[in-house]
């Protein structure tokens, strides 16, 4: 034990004669900057450009969680993703609206238009994050059944909207709008 | 002038052929949000499936086409045509005979109901 005691000591004496306490919080300030800095580098965020999401589609609009994901293109409200479910599943406590308003969206993975439902979750208060307001293909309001702007929590329990999910039905034979 | 008109009849016939094709994807969009994609409905949309208790009844016809939500479509006649044929074989069993024509859902579709539900009562009671 005694010989550790030694080794250490000797190592921490030599430190001491050879490096200021200056050297040492510069070095220690060095890495604390560089590595809050990092991410902001633009091979970082060339990374996140290339990381490969949901439906194989490459950067943000293959991120759920993110108002350029694809399937978003007509979303008007919170996403389910960042409320405690996903793009496709209700938070815990809702119940996903069977009436819902549909609309299309093109798939940048292989150029093709899908139709997404935008099945709202109802039964807990507004989630509040992650708002994103779209609205690609969307018909005025006269036109309700193709509109967003209306609360489609109908056919639930409650009718108080929590959040919007993007559930993808089948591939579009047409892009809206229609000719 | 030949090649023209050829053309010109070429077009026409393929329309409806186009419209037809189309069917399902208008359902999905202009009809599936609020009936639901099996024409279920919930409980504040009525469901299609009951269509079949006005089925053969000749005030049907025209009533279908009146509904709001079929008249007011952001869709061509030849486009709501061709849906609300597939709609009826697809919930009533039996297809509209003869086939609704984009000229009579064209004349149909002018003067939506402001109550369908009472309009569908009244029919029903044969009045």
């Amino acid at each position: 034990m005694s010989r550790l005691d030694r080794w250490f000591e000797g190592m921490t004496r030599q430190s001491a004669r050879r490096l200021s306490r200056r050297h040492w919080l510069s070095r220690f300030g060095g890495v604390l900057v560089g590595g809050a800095a990092l991410p902001l580098l633009p091979v970082a965020r060339a990374a996140d450009e290339n990381m490969v999401g949901a439906d194989g589609v490459r950067g943000r609009e293959g991120d759920p969680a993110r108002c350029e994901y694809w399937r978003h293109c007509a979303i008007d409200g919170f996403l389910c993703s960042c409320c405690g479910g996903s793009h496709l599943a209700c938070p815990p406590g809702t119940e996903m609206s069977p009436v819902t308003w549909i609309g299309t969206c093109r798939n940048p993975a292989d150029g093709k238009d899908y139709i997404i439902s935008y099945n709202d979750c109802c039964g807990r208060t507004f989630c509040g994050r992650c708002m994103c307001n779209r609205n690609e293909g969307e018909r005025p309001l006269y036109h309700w059944y193709r509109n967003n702007d209306l609360n489609w929590c109908s056919g639930t329990k409650s009718q108080t909207y929590s959040c919007s999910t993007a559930v993808l039905v089948k591939v579009a034979d047409e892009a809206q709008p229609e000719k | 002038m030949k090649a023209g008109l050829l053309t010109l009849l070429c077009c026409a016939a393929a329309l409806p052929a186009r419209a037809d094709s189309l069917v399902e994807h208008d359902y999905i969009l202009n009809c599936a949000g609020c009936h639901r994609i099996d024409g279920s409905g919930s409980s504040t949309v009525p469901a299609l499936p009951n269509m079949r208790d006005l089925a053969g009844n000749p005030e049907a016809r025209t009533y279908w086409i009146r509904i709001p939500g079929a008249a007011q479509a952001p869709l061509s006649n030849a486009r709501l045509a061709a849906l609300m044929n597939w709609l009826v074989e697809r919930f009533t069993g039996t297809a509209p005979a003869p086939r609704y024509t984009a000229e009579e859902v064209g004349r149909l579709r002018r003067k939506p109901l402001r109550d369908p539900l009472a309009r569908r009562e009244k029919i029903l009671r044969g009045r």
